[in-house]
């Protein structure tokens, strides 16, 4: 439902700041994001296993261990595709996440209700599986270093995640993960010293992709714990002073819980 | 003078719909814990609210698990609207009784 007073026009301390509070919450609610995290971050290395596995078979000349890895790989990415566009992996971090939550209950809040993606940026979603599969194979093949896949993944990664930020409406904890992927990937072809050793090439990849997003989600997270409680206390402070039940006939009397 | 909507004047139905006004959608675990009511008391005043048609009761399921959210209806959203805006009427007459001819 739109917003039907301008917040920004109150004063502070008035009930109606509620309205703000209850978004700002619910656009922080990023346990979902969490459980999505883990699952990719999984999936990812197991990919990021195999192509090194498949550099090291091609190094090797061992054509069947070189064409395995490829498969494992190929089956991980459509496996990773299937989750994210299945409904049984909606309904997998449904549950998950309401599980995490707890009591707390569910709420929702999304400025592009109804709106949906356009098609490019779904068409986007999946030219970045490719995208990553043809740097993967790259790197297999020894034109790319694995070293320098980040920057790579970053071209397309920073502007697709802030395409989706801005359509999906989340809050500002989610302009961290593109922020700091871009800043890092900069960072690495000025020759900043934040390479991890040698004999880690991976980490170079996996942990600015993962370490940043899980940064975002856990400030988005921490973030809702301040907005739900001053949700809270906005909320049961409405009308605080007028007992329950005295203007309505027919309620039997109050029942606060706490 | 501007008249308050009764239904909505009642505290805790005001809280609900307040806080319904800036989500989307929201599940009676969540108004529970926010609003801080028993479950017998939101129950009763979400029926109120469902029958005067200021909330819609959604319901789903989630694989098996059933699940109900509830969401304020356009009617619900323009009736809390001129609750406040009648509400600040009187408020802004209480704090400037010169402004008013009937004071005299």
């Amino acid at each position: 439902m739109t917003e039907q007073h301008g917040t920004g026009r109150l004063r502070a301390g008035d009930p109606r700041l509620v309205v703000r509070w209850a978004r700002r919450y619910a656009q922080s609610r990023t346990i979902s994001f969490l459980v999505q995290w883990a699952v990719i971050v999984v999936m990812v290395l197991v990919i990021g296993l195999a192509a090194n596995l498949t550099s090291m078979a091609h190094r090797q000349d061992n054509m069947g261990l070189f064409y395995l890895s490829i498969a494992l790989m190929c089956l991980v990415m459509l496996a990773l595709a299937w989750f994210s566009l299945s409904r049984w992996g909606g309904e997998f971090i449904w549950n998950v996440t309401q599980w995490l939550y707890g009591g707390e209950g569910y709420a929702s809040f999304d400025p592009g209700a109804g709106r949906g993606l356009p098609r490019w940026l779904t068409a986007a979603g999946g030219g970045l599986v490719v995208y990553h599969l043809v740097i993967a194979v790259l790197v297999s093949f020894g034109y790319v270093s694995l070293r320098n896949m980040q920057p790579f993944s970053a071209l397309y990664m920073a502007p697709y995640l802030s395409a989706l930020i801005l359509y999906q409406g989340l809050g500002f904890w989610a302009w961290v993960w593109p922020g700091l992927y871009a800043a890092h990937a900069a960072l690495l072809l000025c020759g900043a010293p934040i390479r991890f050793p040698a004999h880690f090439p991976l980490l170079d990849m996996i942990v600015p992709v993962f370490g940043y997003g899980l940064v975002a989600i856990l400030l988005g997270h921490a973030y809702s714990r301040y907005a739900l409680w001053n949700l809270k206390k906005l909320t049961r402070s409405i009308a605080s002073d007028v007992p329950e039940g005295q203007d309505d006939p027919d309620t039997e009397g109050g029942g606060e819980n706490g | 003078m501007a008249e308050l909507d009764r239904l909505i004047h009642e505290p805790a139905r005001l809280r609900i719909l307040t806080l319904l006004s800036g989500l989307d959608v929201a599940d009676f675990t969540f108004l529970l814990n926010t609003v801080g009511l028993t479950k017998g008391n939101l129950s009763s005043h979400m029926d109120k609210l469902e029958k005067a048609g200021y909330v819609e009761v959604l319901k789903s399921f989630n694989g098996r698990v059933p699940h109900t959210d509830f969401r304020i209806t356009a009617d619900g959203a323009r009736a809390l609207k001129e609750y406040w805006d009648a509400l600040d009427t009187i408020r802004s007459l209480r704090e400037a009784p010169e402004a008013d001819p009937d004071r005299k």
